[in-house]
C-alpha cells in the first residue's frame, strides 16, 4: 500500500465514522434545539438526560432479558424505543416540578435575572443527576454489546487493491434510526397542530396566549420531547461507546456547539450542526491525539460562539 | 480606606472567634474541614467578584483555580520553587488567564457567556490529561518543610487560610465601596444605562475578571499545598466551578458575607457526608451541592444573607417610612388643570447641539428620517408625537445606543456621531430612561454616586458632586433610604440626579413624568425648570401634554419618523398637522 | 357582554389602571381613546390575563374572567388583536390563521371563516404561503385582524390597529373594519389614539387618561366635548 492509499483510507474512514456518529449527534442536537429553540432555556442537564438514556437501555436489557427472546442484534434498538415514553415522562416531570418554577410566560419579559435562576437550576439538576447516577450505577465504564458492534461491511478494494473501507454495522443502524427520527420530528413540527403550537409559542409567547394556546403546556411538551429525543440519541450511542455517569459533561458542550452552528430554533439545522461536529471530531483525530478530541470540540464551540455572536443574537433581538 | 477598615470589624470578630474555635480542634480531619471552609469561602468570594457584582454568571472559575494549583505543584516538582513564591505567581497567572478569557468572552451575554465559561476549564482539563498529568502530588520535604509551606500541625493551615480570606475580604470591601464596585453593580443592573452614565463597561469587566482570576489562582495554589495530591478532574472539574458558585449563591451574591455563610453551611455537611458515606455513595458531595442549588433557586433565589437582610430592612423600613408607598397610590387623578401660559424666555444665542439629517431604519421601517434641528444653551426642548413616531429612537441616536444610518450629531461643534454611549456621556450628553432602572438595594445616595464618577477624579470629589446633585432635586433628606423603598416620584428625581451627577451639558429625559399624578408631576416639572435656569440644556420626551406645554420653550413634533412641525408650544398645539397626527385627520374637519 | 368594574391593575407593585369601569353590550362598537401612556394597552392585557388585576372585577357573559386562565380566555370567544400586531413571524400566513383558529369555535367554522377572511382581506389569500415576518406593515395588520376573526369570536378587541401605519393604509384598515362590522354585527372593543376615526362609528366611547376613565358617553357627546382636546394637547 502506498502512502497516498493509506491517507485516502484514513480520510475515507474518518468521513464514514464522522457521518455515522454525526447523525447520532444530530439527533442529540435536535432534542436540545427543541428545548433551547422553543423555550430559550439553557439546560446544562441535557448531557445528563443523554446519560440517562444510555443507562435506560443498559438496564432495560438486563432487567427484561429480552436478548433471550429476540436475540442480541435488535434488542438494544427495541430498548431505545421501549424506554422513550419513560424518558418523556421524566422530562415532563422535571419541567413540571422544577423548570416551570423559574421559566415560562411569567419570566419571558425579564432580562438577565430570570435567565440566571434558570441557568443555575439546571446546573443543580445536572449535578444531582450525574452524581446520583454514580451512587446508583457505580463509576465503572459499561457498554452494551451487540454482534453488530463488532462486525462491518467492507467496501473495496478501491483505488487498486489497497484501500478497504470498514463500515461498522451498529453505527450504520444507529445513524439510520437517528436520521429517521429527525425526519419524523421535522414532519410533525411542520404539519401537525402540536408542531404549529410549539413554533408559535417559540415565536411569540404572548400572542400565543391571545389566540388561546396554552404556552406553558407547549413548553412542557417541548421540554419532555427534547429530553426524550436526546436520551434516545444516548441510547443509540451505547452499542459503540462505553459510558459512565459523567459522560454527559463531554456531550453537553458538543450539543450546544451543534445547535448554535445549525441556527437556533431549527430542528433540521440542529441536525446538520450535530453532523458537522461529528465530522470535525472524527477528522481531528487524524492530526490530533485522541485525548484532545473533546478539547477540539470545546475550542470549536468557543470559536463559533465568539466569532459569530450575531448569528444567535439575531433572533433574540428580534423577539424583544 | 478608613471606612473600609471600620466596616471590617464584624469580620475581625468572626476571624478571631473562628480561629479560637479551631485551636480546640485536635482531630486532623476536622482541622482540614475547618481550613476547607475558609478555602471555599475565599473561592466563593472570587466568583462573587465577577459574577456577583457584574451579574455575568461564570461556570468556569475552575480554570483559574486549576491553573493556580498546577502551576504551584509543577513549579515545586520540576524547579523546586517554594509555594510561598508560587502563591503570588499563581495569582498573577489567574489574573492573566482572566484577562485572556475575558477579552473574547465578554462579547457574549447571558446564556452564551455562561456556556462559554463552562468550556474553558473542560478544555484545560483535557489538555492537562493529554500532557500526561493524570495525578500529581506535592513532594514531601523533610528538611526545611516550612519553606515549602508544609506543616505537621494542621491548625497552621487554618490560620493561613484565614489570612488569605482576610486579604480577599479586604479587597472585596474596598472594591464595594469605590467606583470599581459601583461600576460593576451598575453594569449588572443595566449595562446600557451604565454605558449611558459614562462607564466604560468592558474595561471594568476586565478589571473584575482579573481580580477574580487572581484570587482564584491563589486559592487554587493554596488548595494544592493543603491537599497534596491533585488531578485535572479535582481542580478543573465542573464540581470545582459549581462549588464556587454554590457557596456564593447559597449565602448570597454580591456581598462579602454570602460566600462565607454559604461555605460555613455547605462544606462541613458535604465533607462529613463524603467521609461517612463516600466509600459506598461516591457522588454524595455532588448530590448535596446539586440539591442545595435546586432548593435555593426555588425557595430563596438570592441567598440566605439577602433573605435575612431584606426581612430586617422591611421591618426597619416600616417604622421609618410609614407613608412612602401609599403616597404614590393616592396620587390625585389629574383633572384638567387650567394651563398656565408661560411667557417666552430669553434664550442664549449659543448653539450646544446641532443635529443634521439624521436617519435610522430597522429593516424596512424608517424609524427616523432626515431629522435636523438645533438646540440653544439653556433651552428646554420637548419632543412629542404619537406612539411609534420614533422619539425614543431619536434619543438612542443622540446618546450613542444606536448608530444612525446617516447624518451628524454636533455637540458644541464637535461631530460625535458613531461614538460609544460612555464617550458621549463624557462629552456632556446625559440621559434618563423611560423604564426606570434604579439600583434597588443601594441607597439613594449611592445610586446617584454611580453617575458622579464620570467626571470625579477622587472619592471626595464624587461625594461632593453627589451631594450637590441630590440638593438640586431636593432628595437630600432621604439620601440614605434604600432605593427600593421610595416613591415613584422620588425614583424619577433620583434618576434625574444620577444623570445630573454626570455633569452633563445636555440632558435627555425620556418620559420622566410617566406614571405620576398631577401634583407629583408638578414637583418634577419645577425641578426641571430650575435646572434649565442654571444653564443646563434639556431635551424631553413626554406624553403628558399639559405639563409639557407649561414646561418647554420649543416643541419638535415627530410622526412616522419625520419631523413634521417645530416651534413654540402655543403655535404647535394649534397646528393642523399636529392635531391630525394626534387626534386623526377627521378631527380637524369635524372641529 | 363584557363588564369591567372598578378595575385596578399594573406591573409589579405600581398600578397603571385605577378604578376603571367599562361596559360593553352585545353587538356594540365601543371605542376607548386617550393619549399615549394612558393605560389603554394595559387594560387590554388585563382582559387577556397578561397583566394581573389588583382590584375590581371583569365579567364576560356572566362569567368571572379573572378566574379563567389567560390561555383559556380566547376559547370563551374573546379575540385580542394586539398592539404592534404580534404575529408569529416564522409561521406562514395560513399557519398564522390556523393558530387563530385553535379555539373550538374556530375549528368548527374553519372553512367558512377562512373564506370570509379571504373575501374581506384578499391580500392574505395572495400571500398564503409567505412567512408572516416578510409582510409589510399594513399586510401584517390585516393578518392580525384575520387571525382574530379566525377564532369565531364573540368579542373582537383591537389595540391601535393604525399604529405605525401610513395614514392612507390606516384609513384602509379602518374601512375594512367597518365593512367587517357591517357584515357580521360583531361586538368590537377598539383602542385608538386617533380619536376622530375611533369615535366616528362607535356606539359609545371612553376617554382614558393616566389610567383613569375621565369621560364617557356616546360618540356625539364625546366629540363635542373639548376635554378630549385638552387631554391630548394640554389645551
Amino acid at each position: 500500500m502506498t502512502e497516498t492509499q493509506i491517507l485516502i483510507e484514513t480520510v475515507l474512514q474518518a468521513l464514514a465514522a464522522g457521518l455515522f456518529v454525526g447523525a447520532i449527534y444530530g439527533l442529540m442536537c435536535a432534542g436540545l434545539s427543541l428545548i433551547f429553540g422553543i423555550m430559550r432555556v439553557i439546560n446544562f442537564a441535557q448531557g445528563d438526560f443523554m446519560m440517562l438514556g444510555m443507562y435506560a437501555v443498559y438496564f432495560f436489557l438486563i432487567v427484561f432479558g429480552i436478548q433471550a427472546l429476540v436475540g442480541n442484534t435488535v434488542s438494544p434498538y427495541i430498548a431505545v424505543v421501549a424506554m422513550a415514553p419513560l424518558l418523556y415522562l421524566f422530562g415532563w416531570a422535571i419541567h413540571r416540578f422544577l423548570i416551570s418554577q423559574v421559566t415560562g410566560i411569567r419570566t419571558t419579559g425579564m432580562e438577565a435575572e430570570g435567565h440566571y435562576a434558570q441557568l443555575v437550576l439546571t446546573l443543580g439538576i445536572a449535578l444531582v443527576m450525574h452524581n446520583g447516577a454514580m451512587i446508583l450505577f457505580g463509576p465503572e465504564l459499561v457498554s452494551v454489546d451487540t454482534p453488530l458492534s463488532s462486525s462491518a461491511w467492507v467496501l473495496g478494494p478501491l483505488w487498486g487493491d489497497g484501500v478497504l473501507l470498514f463500515l461498522n454495522k451498529a453505527r450504520i443502524v444507529s445513524a439510520v434510526i437517528s436520521a429517521a427520527v429527525v425526519v419524523g420530528l421535522w414532519y410533525v413540527l411542520k404539519t401537525s397542530r402540536l408542531g404549529k403550537s410549539l413554533r408559535a409559542a417559540a415565536d411569540n409567547p404572548q400572542a400565543s396566549i391571545y389566540v388561546g394556546n396554552d404556552v406553558d403546556r407547549s413548553y412542557r411538551t417541548a421540554f419532555a420531547l427534547g429530553t426524550m429525543i436526546t436520551a434516545m440519541a444516548g441510547g443509540l450511542l451505547t452499542t459503540n461507546y462505553p459510558f459512565h455517569p459523567f459522560v454527559g459533561l463531554e456531550y453537553v458542550v458538543l450539543m450546544y456547539a451543534g445547535v448554535v452552528l445549525g441556527g437556533i430554533g431549527s430542528v433540521i439545522g440542529a441536525f446538520w450542526g450535530g453532523m458537522t461536529i461529528g465530522l470535525i471530531q472524527q477528522f481531528s483525530t487524524i492530526i490530533l491525539p485522541t485525548q484532545l478530541q473533546n478539547a477540539t470540540i470545546f475550542v470549536i464551540f468557543l470559536l463559533i460562539v465568539i466569532l459569530r455572536p450575531q448569528g444567535f443574537f439575531g433572533r433574540s433581538v428580534e423577539r424583544t | 480606606m478608613l471606612e473600609t477598615l471600620r466596616s471590617l470589624r464584624p469580620f475581625l470578630f468572626f476571624a478571631v472567634g473562628y480561629l479560637a474555635l479551631a485551636m480546640f480542634v485536635t482531630n486532623s480531619y476536622y482541622q482540614l474541614i475547618m481550613t476547607l471552609v475558609l478555602v471555599w469561602a475565599t473561592f466563593g468570594l472570587s466568583w462573587n467578584m465577577l459574577s456577583g457584582y457584574t451579574g455575568l454568571v461564570s461556570f468556569g472559575h475552575a480554570s483559574f483555580f486549576g491553573l493556580g494549583a498546577f502551576a504551584t505543584v509543577l513549579a515545586q516538582v520540576h524547579l523546586g520553587i517554594s509555594p510561598w513564591i508560587m502563591l503570588p505567581v499563581a495569582a498573577g497567572i489567574g489574573a492573566l488567564a482572566g484577562v485572556l478569557i475575558g477579552l473574547p468572552t465578554f462579547r457574549l451575554r447571558g446564556h452564551y457567556f455562561a456556556l462559554s465559561m463552562l468550556a474553558y476549564p473542560l478544555t484545560l482539563l483535557y489538555i492537562f490529561q493529554w500532557l500526561g498529568y493524570p495525578e500529581i502530588s506535592v513532594p514531601r520535604v523533610e528538611e526545611g518543610a516550612a519553606y515549602y509551606m508544609q506543616f505537621s500541625e494542621g491548625r497552621v493551615y487554618t490560620v493561613l487560610a484565614m489570612i488569605l480570606l482576610g486579604i480577599v475580604v479586604l479587597v472585596t470591601r474596598h472594591v464595594e465601596r469605590t467606583r470599581f464596585g459601583m461600576s460593576l453593580i451598575a453594569i449588572k443592573q443595566n449595562e446600557s444605562a451604565a454605558e449611558a452614565a459614562g462607564i466604560n463597561t468592558l474595561a471594568w469587566k476586565l478589571r473584575s475578571i482579573a481580580v477574580s482570576g487572581a484570587i482564584a489562582g491563589a486559592v487554587g495554589s493554596f488548595y494544592a499545598v493543603l491537599i497534596l495530591v491533585i488531578t485535572p478532574l479535582s481542580v478543573f472539574g465542573m464540581l470545582v466551578s459549581a462549588q464556587a458558585l454554590t457557596v456564593a449563591m447559597f449565602g448570597g451574591v454580591a456581598s462579602v458575607w454570602g460566600p462565607i455563610i454559604g461555605a460555613a453551611f455547605l462544606i462541613p455537611v458535604a465533607e462529613t457526608l463524603h467521609a461517612e458515606l463516600g466509600s459506598f455513595l461516591p457522588g454524595i458531595q455532588g448530590v448535596v451541592y446539586g440539591l442545595a442549588i435546586i432548593g435555593l433557586i426555588i425557595l430563596a433565589p438570592e441567598g440566605i444573607y439577602w433573605k435575612i437582610r431584606d426581612h430586617l430592612q422591611k421591618r426597619k423600613g416600616k417604622d421609618a417610612l410609614p407613608t412612602a408607598v401609599q403616597e404614590s397610590a393616592a396620587a390625585e387623578p389629574s383633572a384638567p388643570v387650567t394651563p398656565v401660559e408661560r411667557p417666552a424666555r430669553e434664550l442664549s444665542e449659543e448653539i450646544v447641539l446641532k443635529v443634521q439629517d439624521i436617519s435610522k431604519s430597522f429593516g424596512g421601517l424608517k424609524a427616523v428620517q432626515n431629522v435636523s434641528f438645533q438646540v440653544n444653551k439653556g433651552m428646554i426642548l420637548g419632543i412629542i408625537g404619537p406612539n411609534g413616531a420614533g422619539k425614543t429612537t431619536l434619543f438612542n441616536l443622540l446618546n450613542g445606543f444606536q448608530m444612525p444610518d446617516g447624518g451628524h450629531v454636533l455637540v458644541n461643534g464637535e461631530d460625535l456621531v458613531r461614538r460609544k454611549p460612555y464617550e458621549l456621556c463624557r462629552a456632556g450628553v446625559g440621559r434618563t430612561f423611560q423604564i426606570m432602572r434604579p439600583f434597588k438595594r443601594m441607597s439613594v445616595h449611592d445610586n446617584v454616586k454611580v453617575g458622579a464618577y464620570v467626571h470625579a477624579a477622587s472619592e471626595d470629589e464624587a461625594e461632593q458632586i453627589t451631594r450637590e446633585a441630590l440638593e438640586l432635586v431636593n432628595l437630600q433628606d432621604i439620601s440614605q433610604h434604600i432605593a427600593g423603598s421610595i416613591t415613584t416620584k422620588d425614583l424619577r428625581l433620583m434618576e434625574l440626579a444620577r444623570a445630573l451627577a454626570g455633569q452633563p451639558e445636555i440632558l435627555l429625559l425620556d418620559e420622566t413624568l410617566a406614571g405620576l399624578g398631577s401634583e407629583e408631576s408638578q414637583d418634577v416639572v419645577n425641578v426641571i425648570r430650575k435646572l434649565a435656569e442654571t444653564g443646563k440644556t434639556i431635551i424631553i420626551i413626554e406624553h403628558t401634554m399639559q405639563a409639557m406645554v407649561q414646561l418647554v420653550d420649543r416643541f419638535l413634533v415627530l410622526d412616522h419618523g419625520e419631523l413634521i412641525v417645530e416651534g413654540p408650544p402655543q403655535e404647535v398645539i394649534h397646528n393642523e398637522k399636529v392635531i391630525e397626527a394626534y387626534l386623526g385627520k377627521k378631527w380637524s374637519a369635524h372641529a | 357582554m363584557l363588564e369591567i368594574r372598578n378595575l385596578s391593575a399594573g406591573y409589579s407593585e405600581i398600578d397603571v389602571l385605577h378604578d376603571i369601569s367599562i361596559q360593553v353590550e352585545a353587538g356594540q362598537f365601543i371605542s376607548i381613546v386617550g393619549p399615549n401612556g394612558a393605560g389603554k394597552s394595559t387594560l387590554f392585557k388585563t382582559i387577556s390575563g397578561i397583566v394581573a388585576a389588583s382590584k375590581g372585577s371583569i365579567t364576560f357573559e356572566g362569567q368571572d374572567l379573572l378566574k379563567v386562565a389567560p390561555a383559556a380566555r380566547a376559547h370563551l370567544g374573546i379575540a385580542h388583536v394586539p398592539e404592534g400586531r404580534q404575529l408569529f413571524p416564522s409561521l406562514t400566513v395560513l399557519e398564522n390563521l390556523e393558530m387563530g383558529a385553535i379555539t373550538d369555535a374556530g375549528q368548527r367554522n374553519w372553512k367558512d371563516n377562512l373564506e370570509r377572511i379571504y373575501t374581506w382581506l384578499p391580500i392574505l389569500k395572495e400571500r398564503t404561503q409567505q412567512y408572516a415576518g416578510t409582510l409589510s406593515g399594513g399586510e401584517q395588520q390585516m393578518l392580525a385582524i384575520g387571525r382574530g376573526l379566525a377564532s369565531s369570536p364573540k368579542l373582537l378587541m383591537l389595540d391601535e390597529p393604525s399604529m405605525g401605519l401610513a395614514p392612507t393604509i390606516a384609513d384602509f384598515v379602518f374601512d375594512k373594519l367597518m365593512e367587517i362590522r357591517r357584515d357580521t354585527h360583531l361586538t368590537i372593543l377598539l383602542v385608538e389614539q386617533r380619536v376622530a376615526e375611533a369615535l366616528q362609528s362607535a356606539d359609545r366611547g371612553y376617554v382614558l387618561e393616566t389610567g383613569r376613565v375621565v369621560l364617557e358617553g356616546t360618540s356625539e357627546t364625546l366629540q363635542a366635548d373639548d376635554r378630549i382636546r385638552q387631554a391630548y394637547l394640554g389645551m
